[in-house]
């Protein structure tokens, strides 16, 4: 429900095949460039270069299995959508303590718990996390629009997008927190 | 230096405050920052404070910095103020419209305290 009402918004913002506010442009078609836009080095590359520029960490990518510690007592997880020449999503999870760290190094402040600020953070850093990503390819870049970011904090919920064309799942890792991006595309022109 | 008086417009209130760190890492100071979470509420500032700079991301909910932008243009709002727009959207496009609607500089997030003395220093320096 929600990641419906996120598309959309993106998919207004997108509409045309432009972005915010620009003129439809020709006929663009990302089918030849799908190998590139679903290259799993660029969201590896979007990842470290935003949490570099806006953390000062370095992440590294985590292989392991177990995508979110167990004892957290809560996730705190953002949604922007995309819509244009691709529509889907771009879906950043963490549990609340990473959360709390983030939110930290993003601002200088300490938090004890996930607030109003902590969210803010976690959904501006989904919201770069889909600018760059959809940045590195030209196509994406000038012809897909964002929509302001969602989020949503609890637990025990999952997120389920029925037959996408494809999905990226990745986990990273910098000092003790960890966190799980999700690139989710159901319709590419 | 006189002070530099500072419209900072964008709907996340973390992105207010990195943007205000950045300008007194790039060495604004003194700097006087007002701060606004909409386009909406950027303009009801100018009608009450004079500023200096004006830094506005684009993607808002309700008015977005393009239209925020164009609008402050049309009203005369803050005549002669540099606009500098800070956004996720990269591309050529973005960039010929944002200058379009009348911003002289663009920073594209994420970005460094770096980039924002780049961008900034000159245009409060010619102003």
């Amino acid at each position: 429900m929600l990641l419906n009402g996120v598309r959309k918004a993106a998919i207004a913002t997108g509409r045309g095949g432009g972005g915010i506010g620009m003129e439809p442009t020709m006929a663009v078609s990302l089918r030849e460039s799908l190998q590139q836009v679903s290259d799993p080095r660029n969201l590896d590359a979007s990842v470290e270069e935003v949490f570099q520029m806006m953390l000062g960490v370095n992440c590294r990518r985590d292989s392991s299995p177990v995508a979110q510690n167990d004892r957290e007592p809560e996730s705190v997880t953002a949604v922007v959508g995309f819509g244009g020449l691709l529509s889907g999503a771009c879906v950043f999870t963490t549990g609340s303590s990473a959360a709390l760290v983030i939110a930290g190094h993003m601002t200088g402040m300490e938090f004890a718990e996930v607030d109003d600020t902590v969210e803010d953070g976690i959904g501006e850093i989904c919201n770069m996390l889909a600018g760059v990503w959809k940045g590195k390819v030209p196509e994406l870049a000038a012809n897909c629009g964002l929509s302001v970011p969602a989020v949503i904090t609890g637990r025990d919920y999952r997120l389920h997008v029925q037959a996408p064309e494809f999905q990226l799942h990745h986990l990273y890792r910098f000092g003790e927190s960890s966190f799980a991006v999700t690139i989710v595309c159901d319709g590419l022109q | 230096m006189s002070e530099i008086r500072t419209l900072i417009v964008d709907d996340s209130s973390v992105m207010r405050k990195i943007v205000e760190r950045s300008l007194r890492q790039a060495g604004l100071d003194p700097l006087v920052v007002y701060e606004a979470g909409s386009g909406t509420e950027g303009i009801s500032l100018l009608m009450t404070k004079q500023v200096d700079l004006i830094l506005s991301d684009i993607n808002m909910p309700s008015m977005d910095g393009l239209e925020f932008l164009r609008q402050i243009r049309a009203r005369n709002l803050a005549p002669g103020v540099p606009v500098v727009m800070i956004t996720t959207e990269s591309s050529e496009e973005h960039v010929k419209q944002a200058i379009l609607a009348g911003a002289q500089g663009y920073i594209r997030k994420p970005f460094t305290a770096e980039q924002v003395k780049e961008r900034v220093l000159p245009l409060v320096h010619a102003a």
